[in-house]
């Protein structure tokens, strides 16, 4: 693999890490389901993913990048699992709704196991860690500034949500629009 | 406020990884998931009344 594909490839991450967030974004503002506080560590843990893939595109492929990435996923993964955890017993309902079957914090933990799985499996092409990299092209270019606009966009939907305090166990108005009758 | 900060932070780290040095980033992701376990911790204590 030639450093110009591997640069493409974390482009295709990049992209896919923002789809993430703004189907959640979707999720919110479309059908008015307020994130919990370890839903919003999950859409942390992946705005943490992107990390990797832009010093990628920047400074070309490093085995590191994706040790990074590998580490960040770690952090989303024991998120979720959390989160599927406390909802494992039979009867309960789950937190929000359900995708395909399955609720955000199960399909948040599939999406980490899957990072890992892939950065594993680009670390196995040592070609790509040869010969200079390509300047990043537009392309890739626009999805370091999706991913940016979306985590800014992030954080300030948290804010809005959870106000100058930690966020409440489980959300049911957005803190900074509430009026008390 | 506290998923917040941990967002900027991040947008931090893009931001560095992007336009400085990668060692700026590398530290900054530290500093980010670091703030993130403490706040995973937080919530690791809250009460929840079961749903069943």
């Amino acid at each position: 693999m030639t450093p110009a594909n591997a640069m493409k490839l974390n482009a295709v991450a990049l992209y896919a890490i923002s789809a993430v967030l703004l189907v959640a974004f979707y999720f919110q503002f479309a059908l008015g389901e307020l994130p919990c506080p370890l839903c919003l560590l999950q859409r942390v843990a992946f705005t943490a993913l992107a990390v990797g893939p832009i010093l990628t595109l920047r400074h070309g492929p490093r085995p590191g990048q994706y040790g990074l990435i590998v580490l960040a996923a770690l952090l989303g993964a024991a998120i979720a699992s959390r989160q599927v955890l406390l909802h494992i017993m039979p009867g309960d309902a789950g937190y929000g709704s359900a995708l395909l079957g399955y609720h955000f914090y199960t399909w948040a933990f599939f999406g980490f196991v899957a990072a890992i799985a892939a950065s594993t499996a680009m670390l196995l092409f040592q070609s790509q860690f040869e010969g200079d990299a390509p300047r990043p092209r537009p392309f890739e270019t626009a999805a370091v500034w999706l991913i940016f606009a979306v985590t800014l966009a992030n954080a300030a939907s948290a804010l809005l949500e959870c106000g100058f305090a930690w966020c409440p166990d489980t959300p049911v108005h957005y803190e900074l629009l509430y009026k008390p009758a | 406020m506290d998923s917040s900060i941990a967002f900027l932070i991040f947008a931090a780290t893009m931001w560095a990884a992007w336009r400085r040095d990668p060692r700026v980033a590398v530290f900054l992701l530290a500093l980010g998931m670091l703030f993130s376990l403490a706040i995973y911790l937080h919530h690791a204590t809250d009460v929840l009344p079961l749903s069943f």
